[in-house]
């Protein structure tokens, strides 16, 4: 399989140069494929989320690169880095973070509005995709009157209308119980067989033993711990 | 463009869906906006009117003083301002005030010479032709509810009452100083306000050449020094300069007003909450860029503040030229308020509208867009934990 995900010598330093200074990133070198469902595991300070910060180019290394598809994104400007994490990649939150005062739908769609697409197609796949993960019926309801479970799917939907190749989850299981983890585990597993590379950080024994997960990479106190066998 | 329509259209289903706050807003911002395009407004309208009246008037008016007051004038003087060179056609005018107590109204009551009015534009009828007949003001008209063909009856200086019939009534533009206006054939005023024989109330000076009306008024001057001649562009400056400063006093008391408003809105948008730094953060995570966000904050700030301009200048207008300007006029107008009710005419003016807009767009905006700059720029990632 073809590298799709590469990084070398990555840190990340929050507050540099301030008492309050955290290492959370050091030295981390890390390949991912294309196709492969990775878990990033280790305890709450780890640098899990740190480190999927960096991989979906939400944040830039302190040092350190990192490279996705072949390109170097770690010192991209601004608007090169929204374009590739617009175009390749889609995120499930921890605290779902969907806007509340939104509608099922609305909240789908806000991938869309930058994307060169008229409004009737992007209404054509939010609810599609709705569909898909059953949540048609509560397309306009705001979300903030949605269990937990269904505000998960939303953000699942969420994260795949702009079609991405990678799907990056930060604790995606904490706010669900163990049957509402079960399917988001499932919904997972259906992306990964259409051919997309998910990453999900989680210290969720549930998430890592699970089945679907082909590789877990140990993280404490910022680095990398060595695969295990 | 697809693009820019899709972020209008989240920006205005983003507004609507704060209705509450956006409610307050927009009431305390039209409010604010209707008061600075009032004063505007009416200033203007005022010195539209000033202008208009004065432009029929004569370069040189010739008043007479005694200690330091108007006073009359003998009708002597008219062959002596007639000999000063450069003057052309001198009359005498014959008007007066009238306090009218039925109404509480100031009337200015004008003698009308034979062929004299051609530059009062008449709203319907006709001039006064023949003794006991006049022609009334449209403010006067509605002060005294009188029309055409009805009788009018005031009060003379031997305290008798006299009845006018109403031959016609001027038109409601250029109401400054017509609108007050009463119009009686000069031999009727004089013997109305028992004038004393020999005397007028004034002298209109023609002068031939418009570049030396000062150096003809410097010259009647000296020749008649109890006399003060003055001029078109005098009058017009002062009546430029007294509605210029009454409005600037009160634009200095609205600025004020204007002030708390800024800060309020600066507050507001400085004040950038968690949530609002979490939503840029999502709408950035989600592949929105920082132009994306600025744009979305502008629209958001133009809606509120335009639709809010828009509701200003509506309510201003209708304020100044419907309603009388009811709250500025006592200001404004000054002595007037004894005045008939002076309807100002509606007069647009395109720089008056970009100073409005300017002042309280511009503040706004630039309140919403500048604190979004500084979230939208940074990490989502930093954003949405904040």
């Amino acid at each position: 399989m073809a590298v799709l995900i590469k990084t070398e010598g990555l840190e990340k330093i929050y507050n540099a140069g301030r008492p309050d200074e955290v290492r959370a990133l050091r030295e981390v070198s890390l390949e991912i494929d294309a196709g492969e469902v990775v878990v990033l595991k280790g305890p709450s300070g780890s640098g899990k989320s740190t480190l999927l910060s960096l991989l979906g180019c939400m944040t830039r290394p302190t040092s350190g690169r990192v490279t996705v598809a072949g390109r170097d994104v770690s010192r991209l400007p601004e608007r090169f880095l929204t374009e590739v994490r617009r175009e390749t990649f889609g995120f499930i939150f921890q605290q779902f973070n969907l806007l509340r005062q939104l509608s099922v739908l609305d909240n789908v769609l806000l991938p869309l509005y930058p994307l060169p697409c008229s409004l009737r197609e992007m209404h054509r796949r939010a609810e599609a995709l709705l569909d898909e993960l059953g949540l048609s019926l509560r397309q306009h309801l705001k979300v903030r009157y949605l269990s937990g479970g269904e505000q998960q799917r939303v953000a699942v939907a969420r994260a795949l209308v702009n079609g991405p190749q990678i799907i990056i989850a930060d604790e995606p299981t904490a706010h669900l119980d163990s049957g509402l983890a079960g399917e988001l585990m499932e919904i997972l597993g259906r992306l990964n067989g259409q051919g997309k590379t998910v990453v999900i950080a989680t210290h969720d024994r549930f998430v890592y033993e699970h089945p679907l997960v082909g590789r877990i990479v140990p993280l404490h106190d910022g680095r990398l711990e060595a695969d295990p066998p | 463009m697809l693009r820019h329509l899709k972020i209008l259209e989240f920006a205005v289903a983003a507004t609507l869906r704060h209705k509450g706050r956006n409610l307050a807003i927009l009431v305390v911002y039209s409010l604010v906006i209707t008061i600075l395009a009032s004063v505007l407004f009416l200033t203007r309208g005022l010195k539209e009117e000033a202008q208009r009246v004065l432009a029929g008037a004569p370069e040189l008016t010739v008043q007479r003083l005694i200690a330091g007051r108007h006073d009359l004038i003998p009708t002597s003087y008219g062959s002596i301002l007639a000999s000063v060179p450069g003057v052309g056609r001198v009359t005498p005018r014959f008007w007066g005030y009238y306090y009218d107590s039925l109404t509480s109204c100031n009337f200015t009551l004008l003698g009308l010479s034979a062929g004299g009015g051609d530059h009062l534009e008449l709203l319907a009828g006709r001039l006064p032709t023949g003794s006991g007949e006049c022609a009334l003001g449209s403010g006067v008209a509605t002060a005294r509810r009188t029309e055409i063909g009805d009788d009018l009856v005031l009060i003379d200086s031997h305290n008798l009452g006299v009845s006018f019939e109403v031959t016609g009534i001027f038109a409601a533009e250029a109401a400054l100083l017509t609108n007050d206006l009463l119009l009686l054939p000069e031999t009727d005023l004089r013997v109305f306000f028992n004038f004393p024989e020999g005397s007028a109330t004034d002298f209109e000076v023609q002068v031939f050449n418009p570049q030396e009306v000062a150096t003809v008024a410097a010259k009647i001057k000296q020749r008649l020094p109890d006399t003060r001649p003055i001029t078109r562009s005098e009058i017009l400056r002062t009546y430029d300069s007294v509605f210029s400063w009454r409005s600037g006093i009160l634009l200095t008391v609205f600025a004020s007003a204007l002030l708390a408003f800024c800060i309020l809105a600066w507050d507001k948008a400085t004040g950038i909450s968690a949530e609002e730094k979490r939503e840029i953060g999502i709408l950035k995570a989600v592949g929105w860029d920082t132009a994306d966000v600025l744009e979305l904050k502008v629209w958001e700030g133009l809606i509120l503040s335009l639709t809010a301009l828009l509701l200003g200048l509506i309510f201003a207008w209708v304020h100044v030229y419907w309603f009388d300007s009811t709250l500025l006029a006592p200001v404004l107008k000054g002595w007037s308020v004894l005045f008939p009710r002076l309807v100002v005419t509606p007069h647009v003016d395109l720089y008056q509208l970009f100073v409005i807009t300017f002042l309280t767009v511009t503040p706004y905006v630039a309140s919403t867009v500048i604190p979004s700059w500084r979230a939208a720029s940074a990490d989502p990632d930093s954003m949405m934990r904040s």
